[in-house]
């Protein structure tokens, strides 16, 4: 029974660990949610299709190019942000999704 | 007595047509992008609510709407002057007899060569970026410059039209007033041309009467249609939102091999031979239709969602054969029409000499 408490901070460390380390952007009703995000150097940014259709995540700032291929729906992307700078996502399919990230 | 049995059938086979849509898998959007799994009335209202118009006309920061620049925009939207031959004005295309369209297959442009696409409209495109059939212009204020210095569409240079345009009296002073401090150059131009085109707003329509809850504005067919539109038919999953339009790129597997979007953003293979949403506002007024000009009917493109596309790897995954009967086309050609509305007479300008 000792034992528990220190399992149960260790988790609570696990997860916010977890947060920290990546982020999660959501596409859904054709828009990303949310729309600016500022994260620091080094975070991944997972995106997660929560529409019924396909997207495409490109990525682009500070010589970054980056397309993430169809992603159907429900499908996830990773990506992680090396270099400080600002970087706009889109989608290839809709192009009026549009987000905008700032690395610190 | 009659008409009360009448409506409680409709209300039954409607409620039948919603249960069966939870049957299928469920791929239709609406304004927010994904709509619920219409289960009974209240996800038909849902559905309903999510079709509503928006209240106010966007406009890019840089270019906000201005009445002398939209009676400038006007002028230079009739005005064949502004093309190399002299005979072609934006309306010669855009016409607003023909829902802003040509009535072509494909467009005509200088010289009368055919152009690759049909004319999309211009119809509440202040709604649509990006713009082209491929999305080639981010803003509209991009697009207004294409097809004016485009060889093939109205060849006019800029060269050319500068001098032209600063020759003519009404027009210097109708660029003073609408720019002023500023020369004039394809830049305002195309600002003036883009804030015109931003004021060709489509009235309500009889389906907008109905999304605002006037249960007669239309007829129980088009109501049918309207439920299949969004469920069996599976059309909402592109044509969403108000305008029916997700402004999005989809191979729908017309027998063209025009690569479309995917030449603007290679990699992708669903990209290929994809091209925008067009809005449906109108759409009975806007033949012929898709792309390519191919179909000559509503009936038609219809046709082609049931059991007419070709299948391919590029094909959109939300595209598959439907199955839809005799009644159920009628009723979507039905629901088709309520989108028609009773548009204000078009203003010409006196072009100024």
């Amino acid at each position: 029974m000792k034992r528990f408490p220190v399992l149960f901070a260790a988790a609570l460390f696990s997860t916010v660990g977890m947060a920290a380390d990546s982020v999660t952007v959501t596409q859904k009703g054709l828009v990303f949610t949310p729309n600016e995000l500022s994260i620091a150097k080094g975070q991944t940014v997972e995106f997660i299709n929560d529409d019924a259709t396909a997207h495409n995540i490109v990525i682009s700032g500070d010589g970054v190019s980056f397309n993430g291929g169809l992603q159907p729906a429900g499908g996830k992307i990773k990506y992680t942000f090396a270099k400080s700078g600002t970087y706009v996502v889109g989608c290839g399919v809709h192009p009026k999704m549009k987000l905008t990230i700032t690395v610190n | 007595m009659r008409k009360v049995v009448h409506s409680l059938r409709l209300v039954h086979s409607l409620v039948w047509m919603l249960a069966g849509l939870c049957a299928i898998p469920w791929a239709a959007r609406a304004a927010d992008g994904l709509a619920p799994r219409p289960a009974d009335s209240s996800a038909l209202q849902s559905l309903r609510e999510s079709f509503q118009r928006p209240s106010a006309v966007p406009a890019p920061k840089g270019n906000p709407i201005t009445a002398d620049k939209v009676a400038l925009g006007r002028t230079l939207f009739f005005d064949p002057r502004l093309s190399g031959s002299g005979v072609i004005s934006c309306a010669t295309c855009h016409n607003p007899g023909l829902g802003w369209e040509d009535g072509l297959a494909k467009g005509l442009g200088h010289g009368g060569f055919q152009l690759g696409r049909h004319t999309p409209t211009i119809l509440d495109v202040a709604f649509g970026e990006p713009f082209f059939w491929d999305g080639r212009a981010a803003t509209l204020e991009d697009q207004a410059k294409g097809p004016l210095t485009s060889t093939k569409e109205m060849s006019m240079s800029v060269a050319r039209a500068l001098p032209l345009l600063s020759s003519i009296p009404g027009y210097v002073d109708a660029f003073s007033r609408a720019y002023p401090g500023q020369a004039i150059s394809l830049d305002t131009i195309a600002s003036a041309i883009a804030s015109f085109e931003r004021t060709v707003i489509s009235n309500e329509a009889p389906f907008d009467r109905w999304v605002k809850g006037d249960d007669r504005a239309i007829s129980d067919a088009a109501l049918r249609g309207f439920v299949l539109f969004n469920g069996k038919a599976n059309c909402a999953v592109c044509h969403s939102t108000w305008r029916m339009s997700d402004d999005g790129f989809h191979d729908i597997g017309l027998h063209d091999a025009d690569l479309g979007r995917a030449a603007i953003a290679p990699g992708i293979v669903q990209l290929e031979r994809a091209f925008k949403t067009p809005t449906l506002r109108n759409i009975n007024q806007r033949a012929p239709y898709m792309h390519d000009g191919s179909l000559p009917s509503l009936a038609a493109v219809i046709e082609h969602y049931d059991t007419g596309f070709e299948t391919r790897p590029s094909l959109d995954t939300n595209m598959r054969r439907l199955g839809l009967t005799k009644q159920e086309k009628a009723d979507l050609l039905a629901f088709l029409d309520t989108l028609t509305s009773d548009d204000d007479p078009v203003v010409l300008a006196a072009l100024p000499r």
